[in-house]
Formats: structure tokens, sequence, C-alpha cells
């Protein structure tokens, strides 16, 4: 579905931001994109749906390279929530404002209609269809940003930082949607900083560092001790569950119901010893 | 860092060094002069071209005002590009206005009910050498003045520090509003808007761009805002700058001329002892 090749992009000022990544991603797939600060992840989002233009390499969308195509044509394909979302909240309703996006993809009367009241539905705001986006609090302004981008349909969605701001229901509401949007056969990636979020609802994870991809495996790989210094070096750190599970010797354990599931299958240890891991300074 | 005494002798040398490091870097001699004698000239200049009129004087103003600074300063060929850019789009409302509809007896040509005049002609000339004049004097100031240095070299001066704090946002919501319109745009033309279509797609595409400009603008004021009053800026009382701007004799003495020269300049016009040139 995404293809990228030896993707190099330099910034006017002379910043390498992505320096020859090689990537695929495949349609159905969840995959979230971690790294630090400046390692090139929203570089690399930017270059689907044509918002930048590879230095050198190249980038095909859905088997067609996107050099050429114009960024409305690409967003029919892939469809980026930005993190924030009073960016692009322009509408006097939540109805209005989920519907530009739908609109310009080409969907008309009851489809469009359709769409509109399906995405707000799944992000929990059908009740306030009618209110003004600005009397909603900033988490659900994001929620509802987020709604802008499903209607719209597109193969792929990518939604950059979805959990900032968010509490535990709103988590949840996201990786459910994750969830939901891939059973589908949807394309779902995400860039986050939200480590937790991205072990539970992703079944690959990309490590950037520099511009390159670091890492690229399952969240049991990419989290896992092996992986602490390609972690490590891009100032990550693996969720708690997945640390807890090498402290205590239960193997590779990066969402937590995997945790408590090796640690019900584990042998008993005496409640002083683990009590004493646990309280362990030494993280590693 | 040593914690405020109140009494600047009291720094030592780190500290000192620390301060001065705060200030702007200056990257030429002009940029290094004070902010309110680049703002004297830019004033100057601009009201004096205005003033005597014609050709002669304001390019002359340019050339002895304005050209030294820039290329001092080395920009001129970028403050050239940017009035030239400025003055431009003005320049043609004003000729098509002017050309037109002044009245005069020389008639040059005709285009439907309208004639075109040689009074009009040199009237938008005029024009046109004044607002080229002006751009690249204000231009000159912008281009060499820090925004947050003129604003504290005011304060410095007696400004309420709440007024400074409204000039100095206004300057800098400036740039930051073209950089958030930028993230704005990105964002809905990821939503399919699409700005490389047609004209009339293009100008479809303006709404959902200025909502949120504005919006994210004033929130943003509204923030900042919040921000400096939890750092206690509503105080009362006298406050210590952090770091200064040099201002020296030479410096006063020619805000002080350039101040005199005007006024001579505005008496003589007004009077009419000043022959107007051409």
């Amino acid at each position: 579905m995404i293809h990228c090749e030896g993707l190099v992009h330099v910034y006017p000022g002379g910043t390498r931001a992505l320096d020859g990544v090689d990537l695929e991603i495949r349609a159905g797939e969840r995959v979230a994109i971690i790294g630090q600060n400046g390692s090139g992840k929203s570089t690399l989002i930017l270059h689907w749906n044509g918002l930048l233009r590879p230095t050198a390499g190249q980038v095909v969308i859905d088997g067609r390279a996107a050099e050429g195509q114009r960024v409305a044509h690409l967003a029919r394909t892939v469809g980026i929530a930005f993190q924030d979302p009073d960016r692009q909240i322009f509408a006097g309703r939540l109805r209005t404002e989920v519907a530009f996006g739908a609109r310009n993809v080409g969907l008309r009367g009851a489809a469009l209609q359709r769409a509109v009241d399906e995405t707000l539905d799944v992000v929990g705001l059908r009740g306030e269809a009618d209110a003004n986006p600005y009397d909603l609090g900033y988490s659900r302004r994001k929620l509802l940003a987020l709604a802008s981008i499903l209607a719209m349909g597109t193969p792929v969605v990518v939604l950059d930082e979805p959990t900032t701001g968010q509490d535990a229901a709103g988590v949840a509401r996201i990786q459910a949607i994750v969830r939901s949007l891939t059973e589908v056969g949807r394309t779902v990636v995400t860039v986050s900083h939200d480590m937790r979020f991205v072990a539970e609802t992703f079944e690959r994870v990309v490590v950037m560092g520099a511009g390159r991809v670091l890492l690229d495996g399952s969240p049991a790989e990419a989290f896992g001790e092996p992986a602490w210094p390609s972690l490590a070096a891009t100032n990550l750190e693996a969720p708690l569950a997945a640390q807890l599970g090498v402290r205590w010797g239960l193997g590779p354990t990066p969402t937590e119901a995997g945790l408590v599931a090796a640690l019900a299958g584990a042998p008993r240890a005496r409640p002083a010893d683990r009590a004493g891991t646990f309280g362990s300074s030494d993280p590693r | 860092m040593a914690p405020p005494s109140g009494n600047p002798t009291t720094l030592s040398e780190a500290d000192r060094a620390y301060l001065a490091s705060l200030a702007p870097q200056a990257a030429s001699p002009y940029h290094a002069l004070n902010p309110l004698t680049k703002a004297a000239i830019a004033t100057i200049a601009t009201l004096a071209a205005f003033v005597l009129g014609g050709y002669v004087a304001p390019l002359a103003i340019l050339t002895v005002l304005v050209i030294p600074g820039a290329v001092a300063a080395g920009v001129l060929t970028r403050l050239t590009r940017v009035a030239v850019l400025i003055s431009v789009p003005i320049s043609i409302s004003v000729a098509l206005v002017s050309v037109f509809t002044r009245a005069g007896a020389t008639v040059l040509f005709t285009v439907g009910p309208f004639d075109a005049t040689a009074e009009g002609v040199d009237f938008a000339g005029q024009i046109i050498v004044r607002l080229f004049v002006t751009a690249m004097a204000l231009g000159l100031f912008g281009l060499t003045t820090e925004p947050r240095a003129f604003v504290v070299d005011l304060e410095r001066r007696g400004l309420s520090p709440r007024v400074a704090f409204a000039a100095a946002a206004t300057l800098e919501t400036i740039p930051l509003m073209v950089e958030r319109a930028l993230a704005i745009q990105a964002a809905q033309r990821a939503r399919g808007l699409d700005t490389e279509g047609s004209l009339a797609a293009r100008i479809g595409g303006v709404m959902p761009l200025v909502g949120p400009v504005i919006l994210s603008s004033l929130t943003e004021v509204e923030e900042r805002s919040l921000a400096l009053e939890v750092r206690a800026f509503g105080r009362p009382g006298r406050r210590d700058q952090l770091w200064t701007l040099a201002d020296d004799g030479r410096q006063r003495l020619l805000r002080w001329a350039l101040l005199v020269g005007f006024i001579l300049v505005l008496v003589g016009r007004v009077a009419g002892a000043l022959p107007a040139l051409p």
C-alpha cells in the first residue's frame, strides 16, 4: 500500500531529515512509527500525501508513484489527522467540519450524510453534531479532527500523536477505532510518543533515528531487551510492562495483558523476592 | 547564576557574560545601532519623502538616508526585492486610478470613457516613488531590527510594559501567523482541499484557512498573556532589565539632527519658503 525506497529529504536550511528510508507497509496493517523529536517521523508521513516531495528516492502509494500526483488526489488514498486539531477546524458546526474532507474526496448526498453520521458516532460526538466545535474541550476537538479524516474513507489513515490530551476513556476509544479500521481492511499508521498506546494497539513498530529506520518488528521485538540500546539511541524507553517482563525474567511482555498472562503462567515467586525486584533502582 | 541582588555591581564576570549573551547579536554595525536611531531614520525618511514630494527629493532621501545603511548592513539586494514586492501591487492600483481619473489638459490615449492624461501619469509616478522610498526605509528598519530589541529599548525609555508587550506581540505575531497559516494549509490539503487546481478552487479554499488562522492567533495571544501574568508581569513598581542596548552621544545627536531637519523642511514647505523640486 505504501512503498518508500531510498527516501531522502533535505529541508531548505540543509537539515537532512530523511537519510535513505526503505519501508513497505502492506494493506490492512497497523503500524506505529516511533522516535525522538527530529528523527524524521513527521517528514516521512508528509511524503505520503505529497505535502513534502523527496529530495531523492521514491514513494509509491497504492501502486502508483506519488511524484506528479497532486496533494488533493493523494488525499483520496492517504488521510492524515494532524496533531493539533485547532489547525484544521474552521466550520461552525461539527457536522459541517466532518463533511469538509468527505466532500473534497467526492462524497455527496446520502452517502456524505451517512459518512458524517457514522464517523461522529464512532468518535462519540453524534449527539453534538450541530454544536460549535469550539464548545468542545481540546480532547474532544481532537476526536472531531479524527472523525473528519475517517469520514473521507481513505484506505490509509495516518494519526499524528492521536492520544495527546486524551484521558483513559479517550485512549480506549482511539484504540477501538484503530482496531475497527483494520478489521475492514484499512491501513492505520500512527506517529506517537505514547509507548503504552503503541504496544497495546499496533502489530508492527518502526523505530526511527536520525532520518533512518533503526528497527522494524513486532512490539515484542521492538520493545524486547535486545532492542533497548536502539531505543535508547533515539531517547525512547520500552513501556513499563515490557521492562517489568524483562526484570522478572518473563520474556518479552510489551502489553499489560501479556505481562499478566506471563505472570499467571510463571512459577510463583516469593512475594519478598518480587517486591525486591520491583523496587530495584536499576531499571535494566 | 547568582540570585538577583538589586545591585548590578555585585554581579560576577560570569553573570555579566551570561546576561550579555541574552542580548540579540548584531550582524553588522548598522544592525548594532540603537533601535530608536533606526526607527528615527525610517520615520524621517518616509515623512520627508511625502512632505517634499516630486521625484528628486525622495530619491535624494533614499540615496542619503537609506541606501548607505542597507549597504552597511549587507541587505541592499534583499531590501530592494522586499520593497519591490511590497510596492508593486499598490503601485499598480495607484497607477490605474491616477492615470485614468486625474483631470488634465494633455490626453495621452483613451480607453472607453476614460482618458489617460499626462498629469495623471506624473501624479502616479510621484506617488509610486514615495511608496518605494517608504517601503525601502521601513524595510531597512524591519530587516535590521529584532522586534524584541525595539520593545526592550522603548521600555527602558519609560514605555509602559503593557504597551510594550502589546507592541511586541503585534510585531511577533506576523511571522508566527505566516508559519501557522502554512501548517493550517497543510492540514486542509491533507483533507483534500485543492490548492493546486483552478482559480475557482483556490478561492473556494480560502475560508478553511482564514478561520483557523484567526482563531488560533487569538488563542495564542491569550495564552501568552496568561503565561506572562503567572510570572508576575502585572506587578507594580520599577523593574530591572536583563540586557539593554547600546546608545551613545553620536546617535542621540543624529536623532536630534534628523528631527530638527525634518521640522525645518516641514515649516519651509508650509510657509512656501522651500521651493518644490521636480
